[in-house]
């Protein structure tokens, strides 16, 4: 929590600047530390839906949440009855939101998406309004790997403000990149490990024959080698088919930038997101994950017709993002036959954890995709997961995000009904506390969608007098009317006189 | 073609197959597969006769003829006729081949990682390739590793599919390696130290170089000094293959090339491939010596434009006879696709590379055991041997035949192809007899669809098909008068029954009639009535009554003579007539239809516009409504859009309100309305209606920013003038009451405790909302008639088919027998221009002058001679004596399944003196003629059903008997 620490002054201005950047973005409804929801019905994706509950978030943080909680005094307090929360999406691969994707240079592990991720991309404006409220950022998939990731919520107006973790994970290719062949990029990927290898050996071996061309670049690039983490060495622990022994002698400040991360993708301390096309991609990528020991903390994100190798990936033991239309239709070669699979239909069966992907960020966003999956017969209760729970636990972020529950994120999604329906729109987000999105202000929208404020567009039959907005349930007579977020003690009174403290 | 026929249709092949599959003894247990013939490979041995391979847990367990079985064991048979040999093994293929590498050396590039194990392979599966090499590039001194894989798997194995991940060290010498480029890497990150750098040239551009590259290479795989010009991995790699022993296969064209590499490889003591090798002929004897294996290149490539080779007087010209010359010198050799060729065509590049006199075997032996012993799977692939995989190709024919493709692929135990759906049956037969009398020999006959697709010397084989062999074949034979179906019943239907009716599919009587050879019975009940008697034409050996029925009715049977001979024929006459004048009637019906013109467009628009206009007469004077509706309907009527409907509905509306006695007929409010209205506390907003009336049921909507912020659905009911509507709006309920007076729509407007007057305007009369059609109740399609149209006469089904007949579409049997009664009968057919199907005809021998070529044929009884009637001792052929004559004759049984023995007496004919080949037509061709069936049955002509049989001998040899039978190119057992 950034705004926290610093001066009411400057959080003002932050304030300002970020509403007249983006009208979108809401601020200052709620400017206290503690804020209650009160809705109809929360869904909190851990154990049963609660109805006419309360969440209470304080420090960011769920504080308490159930039908019988008390709102605190000093809470701010969002009061609706006709909407219902939903802990907000999880977005666990994504190549958008940066300025471009993908690097020229094929072995990039020392490249890093904060550089490229533009905080007024107006993708993160989109994943607000669609209810996601936390996303994994990667490098782009025409790579053979690529640079590291980065979690982020999708708003803020720095890179500093949207971060929630860095080091998200390291992205590899399994799929030829352009002006690849499956055979080159594999040879290409096997060789970057092999060359770490002979780095390494050749780091370990001048460090024995007392060459200290290591310790030369690092103060030539200007590393700091007196920082603790920097000073020691440490042997590789790791689970590779390979070793080098005799890498507790170089203190870890002297490894070179470029293929550090590398290393810490070897000894597992990095995740891995790795990007198959095809079933014989899932073969490579499980091949070099096992070869060199990142299996336990690799996800592949999958493409085309990739899930046929199921039973490899089951084997394995990885989860899964599944990328590509839900349902694969390919025709049998033989009799002409559409036949017609469903994909995560096919992880289910063999419990491979899976998570969503959205298509693009508006019409086939996560919601969509998870209500796709209902509708093609998946449970509800696991395409809802698959939005939620199995992509925090594939970010490492399964005691934050992913569900309503106390002592994690206060991220609130408000929806004017049930969160997998097309009827259904979001309402209001609320992300650690913070109301950060009201469709009633969301300008963008309400020029999309309803095509007000333009005369000439307006539809054949809207008259301009017509031209009262109100949101779809039609209470709000007085186009003049506030939106329904009030001081706590204000919405108390109109609840009932006696609450008051 | 349904599912079920199309299994029947190979059923000779599986028939075992699907006897047994429905209960298998156990999922994993024993399978064996069964044809003809087995070619083993192993050692050229072939099995002739019919020979087994017995298969279990996807090996081979037992090759050989006549092998017990295990219990439980789950038979394949693929019939007589099919070949087996093993799973062909192409030494080179297009699979997943990849971009060269910037290396001019790179032994790490692996082909296996092309290989996607989860494409399907279905194209060279379908031509019996099982196992395929996969080059790792093309374009480079050593390309990288090639690899061999299995072309299809049970999923869940794909490491089985992989029979080897690391064959060869794959490369050229010929002069498609010497387009190298420079080598060129970008440092990162490029600094004002560093620099971009140039790139380095690569060996080679010439052959020179390119052994010059190859020496370097061998000398840094023995750990010489690295320059760095081959990369850091080529060495080290490069030593690993080589101390695996694995093969070099280079690619060399021309003789230079060949010899160079041969002695580079001989002086080194390196395993060598040579790949290409279009010049290898004349250096057979050398490379015999030096121990190097081949791998021919067909000099074709299939689906192409042709190539230019250069016109030089050294350019290398394509040789065919490469493969024959190495075979002479026993170097080993396998048989590939041209460089740019599919896998699939690897038959037809053998055949293509077996000129020069490569024998069919050695040819075989070159792309299945040869290219699996030179890429080292020979010992899972390549063979058919006990322990090897069960990589299985069924053939309908020797693979190298031209006009032979494959039933069948297995891998692994398994079918990974079959050539089932839609497929073809050819017959090749010794004498097939067509029907007409002519007869091929020997002669083929291709089946497809229930229908004969060709009929010749030699015809096309399409892939996949079914191939039989016989002595004999001939057409179904026609019972031209049976009783099979009646079940004894002697009762007579009226003119217009369909027999249809009797018939059923699967009757066991049926069937075994059809066994007999007797595909087509021409029915009709036991007797006749006075208005005939129908007969429908079928095949008893139909699979449904569709398939069954030829034609119903085939035409009518009549009798001449009368219990009083005085009125012999009066009945026929009779009906005759009435049938003339039924033809007549129609006759004159098609003439004017033919000459008839419907009005054009122009004209129906102008008949609107006039029918419009008499409705506004109509509004305006009430009484020449009437009149006017009736304009409407005639001048209208011939409108067909649905609006002409709506109008004419108005109408009809108008009519019932006027019927009531109003002065001013209530109208329906169908249509938009339109005003403005002030609702308090908004301003002036426009206030419009769209309404839909039925039968004075109202719905359709309103919209008015004041009451509603959207559309909202009302719906009510109109009481003369009176409307009552009432919706839901985003506000509230609202109701509307109004009088429509003078065509506006005048009332108030009640929302909650808001009432609002207002007057609306009708803007529209059309309700022009869609998707609210299905409000509108369905209206029973009338038949519009057209003015002017000539009306068509009703149709007589008693009478139908003598009209039928006299254009020759149907037949008409009439039974009589004394000459005078025939030339009268034959007199009185021929006023109605029909030509009848003279019936018993006893006496017909006398009179054939006076009836031949105004008759059909003749039914003679099944007694085949007769004596002479004066002498009483010399016997004549009934039959004999009228087909010399040129009248046809044809057989019929007048039984139930008695038909069976309609050959019998056609060969008894035959043994009285009847010509072979007039007694094979009247039980063919010549009795589908005169009973008007010959567009289906009766001859083995492109286009006819294909009703076959299959004779062990000469038709009328007694000794003959039928072996198959094929109705509607299914097989009837």
């Amino acid at each position: 929590m950034i705004f926290h620490d610093k001066p009411e002054l400057a959080r003002r201005a932050i304030w300002c600047a970020l509403v007249f950047l983006s009208p979108l973005m809401t601020a200052g409804a709620i400017a206290g530390d503690k804020s209650a929801i009160k809705v109809g019905r929360i869904i909190t994706q851990n154990g049963p839906d609660i109805l006419n509950g309360v969440i209470v978030i304080e420090g960011g943080k769920v504080q308490s949440l159930g039908a019988d909680v008390k709102i605190p005094w000093d809470a701010e307090v969002i009061d609706h009855p006709e909407l219902v929360a939903f802990p907000g999406f999880v977005e666990s691969h994504t190549s958008r939101g940066m300025d471009r994707p993908n690097e020229n240079i094929e072995v990039v592990p020392f490249l890093d998406v904060r550089d490229s991720i533009d905080p007024v991309n107006v993708y993160f404006e989109d994943a607000l309004r669609q209810g996601i409220t936390t996303i994994n950022v990667q490098h782009g998939s025409s790579t053979v790997i690529g640079g590291q990731g980065m979690i982020v919520r999708p708003f803020g107006i720095t890179i500093e403000q949207m971060l929630v973790r860095t080091n998200s994970g390291l992205k590899i290719c399994a799929a030829p990149r352009t002006g690849r062949s499956r055979a080159t990029q594999a040879q290409a990927l096997r060789r970057a490990f092999t060359d770490l290898r002979q780095y390494l050996e050749k780091l370990v071996q001048d460090k024995k024959d007392g060459k200290d061309y290591a310790r030369r670049e690092a103060l030539y690039q200007g590393r700091d080698l007196e920082k603790e983490e920097n000073k020691k060495g440490r042997a590789m622990e790791s689970s590779a088919t390979w070793k080098v022994a005799g890498l507790e002698s170089i203190p870890r400040g002297e490894i070179d930038e470029k293929q550090e991360p590398l290393l810490r993708l070897v000894e597992g301390k990095i995740p891995a997101f790795v990007y198959c096309d095809s079933g014989a991609a899932v073969h490579l990528a499980l091949e070099l994950a096992r070869a060199n020991g990142f299996l336990a903390s690799t996800t592949l994100v999958l493409d085309g017709d990739a899930w046929k190798a199921v039973d490899v990936i089951a084997e394995a033991g990885v989860p899964v993002v599944l990328g590509s239309t839900l349902m694969h239709v390919e025709r049998d070669p033989v009799t002409g036959d559409e036949i017609e699979t469903f994909v995560p239909g096919v992880f289910k069966k063999k419990n491979v954890r899976f998570a969503l992907q959205s298509l693009n960020p508006t019409t086939q966003s996560l919601w969509y995709q998870a209500a796709l999956c209902v509708g093609y017969g998946l449970d509800r209760k696991d395409a809802l997961d698959a939005v939620t729970r199995v992509p925090a636990d594939i970010l490492r972020l399964g005691k934050r995000v992913g569900s309503l529950e106390v002592g994690k994120d206060g991220n609130v999604v408000l929806f004017s009904g049930d969160p997998l329906s097309v009827q259904s729109s979001v309402q209001y987000v609320v992300l650690e506390g913070k109301l950060v999105y009201d469709r009633s202000k969301d300008v963008r929208a309400r020029h999309l969608l309803e095509g007000v404020e333009q005369e000439n567009t307006a539809p054949a039959g809207v008259d301009a007098q017509a031209d009262v907005h109100d949101d779809e349930h039609g209470e709000q007579k007085d186009p003049n009317d506030k939106p329904k977020v009030d001081r706590g003690e204000k919405s108390d009174k109109k609840e009932s006189g006696e609450k008051k403290p | 073609m349904t599912s079920r026929s199309s299994v029947a249709f190979l059923a000779p092949l599986a028939a075992a197959w699907t006897l047994s599959a429905p209960a298998p003894a156990a999922p994993l247990g024993v399978v064996a597969v069964q044809a003809g013939r087995i070619h083993l490979v192993e050692s050229d041995e072939v099995i002739e006769g019919g020979g087994t391979i017995l298969i279990e847990d996807g090996r081979i367990l037992a090759v050989g003829k006549n092998l017990a079985l295990p219990p439980g064991t789950r038979v394949v048979d693929y019939g007589a006729d099919a070949v087996i040999v093993p799973g062909l093994v192409s030494p080179d293929s297009t699979y997943g081949l990849s971009r060269p590498s910037e290396r001019t050396a790179d032994p790490s590039l692996m082909a296996i990682d092309n290989f996607d194990p989860y494409n399907s392979f279905v194209g060279a599966l379908a031509e019996g390739v099982t196992s395929v090499y996969l080059p790792p590039a093309r374009g480079r001194l050593i390309a990288g590793q090639g690899a061999v894989v299995k072309l299809a798997g049970k999923a869940g194995q794909e490491d089985r599919r992989v029979l080897s991940a690391s064959a060869t060290i794959h490369g050229a010498v010929s002069a498609e390696a010497r387009n190298t480029p420079g080598y060129w890497r970008p440092p990162v990150p490029a600094t004002v130290d560093v620099g971009l750098g140039t790139e380095k040239a690569q060996l080679p551009r010439s052959l020179m170089g390119a052994l010059v590259a190859l020496r370097e290479l061998l000398a840094l795989a023995q750990g010489g000094p690295d320059q760095g010009e081959y990369g850091p991995e080529t060495g080290p790699v490069l030593r690993e293959l080589m101390s695996a022993r694995k093969p070099w296969r280079l690619a060399a064209t021309d003789a230079m090339e060949i010899r160079a590499v041969l002695d580079f490889f001989r002086e080194n003591g390196l395993p060598l491939v040579i790949d290409g090798a279009d010049g290898a002929g004349p250096l057979a004897t050398e490379i015999a010596r030096a121990g190097a294996s081949v791998i021919v290149d067909a000099p074709f490539i299939p689906n192409t434009p042709g190539r230019n080779f250069g016109k030089e007087r050294d350019a290398q010209w394509p040789e065919f006879d490469t493969a024959a010359a190495l075979e002479r010198a026993k170097v080993k050799f396998a048989i590939a696709p041209a460089n740019q060729a599919s896998a699939a065509d690897l038959r037809f590049a053998a055949r293509v590379a077996s000129r020069g006199g490569l024998s069919r075997g050695a040819a075989l032996r070159a792309i299945t055991l040869s290219p699996a012993e030179i890429l080292g799977v020979a010992g899972r692939v390549g063979s058919l041997k006990v322990g090897k995989d069960a990589d299985l190709a069924v053939f309908n024919g020797h693979p190298l035949e031209p006009t032979s493709s494959v039933l069948a692929t297995w891998i692994d135990g398994e079918v990974v192809f079959k050539a089932y759906e839609r497929s073809a049956v050819v017959l090749e037969i010794d004498e097939l007899h067509v029907g007409d009398g002519s007869i091929v020999s020997p002669g083929e006959i291709l089946m497809q669809d229930g229908r004969i697709v060709e009929v010749g010397r030699k015809v096309g084989h399409p892939l996949g098909c079914t191939v039989m062999r016989g002595s004999a074949a001939m057409p179904g034979m026609i019972d031209a008068l049976g009783h099979l179906g009646l079940e004894g019943s002697n009762k007579i239907p009226a003119t217009r029954f369909e027999l249809k009716r009797l018939v059923e599919p699967g009757d066991f009587a049926d069937r075994r009639v059809a066994q007999a050879g007797v595909t087509t019975v021409v029915l009709s009940p036991r007797g006749t009535s006075r208005s005939g008697a129908p007969m429908m034409a079928y095949k008893p050996a139909g699979t449904d009554v569709s398939k069954m029925v030829i034609d119903d009715p085939v035409g009518l049977r009549f009798q001449w003579a009368d219990k009083n001979r005085l009125e012999s024929g009066q009945a026929m006459r009779e009906v005759l007539a009435k049938a003339i004048e039924y033809d007549k009637k129609w006759d004159e019906y098609e003439k004017k239809l033919a000459t008839w013109t419907p009005p054009k467009a122009g004209d129906e628009a102008e008949a609107g516009a006039a029918a419009k206009e008499d409705e506004t007469a109509d509004k305006k004077n009430g009484e020449g409504e009437k009149h006017g509706v009736e304009a409407d309907k005639k001048e209208g009527g011939d409108k067909k859009d649905g609006a002409d409907d709506k109008k004419k509905d108005d109408d009809t509306d108008k009519k019932k309100s006027k019927k009531k006695g109003e002065k001013e007929p209530a109208k329906p409010v169908t249509g938009a309305w339109e005003t403005k209205i002030t609702v308090p506390p908004f301003g002036e907003s426009r206030l419009r209606f769209y309404l839909l009336e039925v039968n004075g049921e109202i719905t359709g909507s309103l919209r008015c920013a004041g009451l509603s912020d959207g559309l909202v659905e009302v719906s009510g009911s109109r009481q003369e003038h009176t409307v009552t509507l009432a919706g839901d709006g985003s506000r509230g309920r609202i109701e509307v009451h109004a009088e429509e007076v003078e065509g506006k729509l005048e009332g108030d407007i009640t929302m909650g405790v808001t009432k609002v007057e207002f007057k609306a305007e009708q803007t529209s009369t059309e309700y022009e909302i869609a998707g609210r059609i299905e409000q509108r109740k369905p209206k029973p399609e009338k038949k519009k008639e057209i003015k002017g149209e000539p009306k068509a006469p009703t149709i007589d089904p008693d009478l139908e088919p003598l009209r039928r007949a006299m254009k020759g579409e149907a037949a008409v049997l009439i039974g009589v027998d004394r000459a005078d009664e025939i030339v009268d009968c034959v007199d009185a057919f021929e006023e109605a221009h029909i030509q009848p199907v003279l019936y018993g005809a006893d006496e017909a021998w006398k009179v054939v002058e006076k009836i031949r070529g105004r008759i059909a044929g003749v039914l003679l009884s099944q007694r085949v001679t007769a004596t002479e009637p004066k002498t009483g001792a010399r016997k004549r052929n009934r039959y004999a004596e009228l087909a010399s004559a040129g009248i046809l004759v044809a057989f019929h049984s007048a039984a139930e399944e008695g038909a069976v023995e309609l050959p019998l007496m056609a060969a008894y004919a035959v043994a009285q003196g009847l010509s072979p080949e007039v007694a094979l037509r009247a039980l063919t061709g010549d009795a589908a003629d005169m009973l008007a069936i010959d567009d289906r049955v009766g001859f083995l002509a492109p286009g006819m059903d294909a009703d076959v049989l299959l004779l062990d001998g000469s038709p009328f040899e007694a000794s003959t008997s039928v072996t198959r039978v094929f109705v509607s190119g299914e097989e009837v057992r």
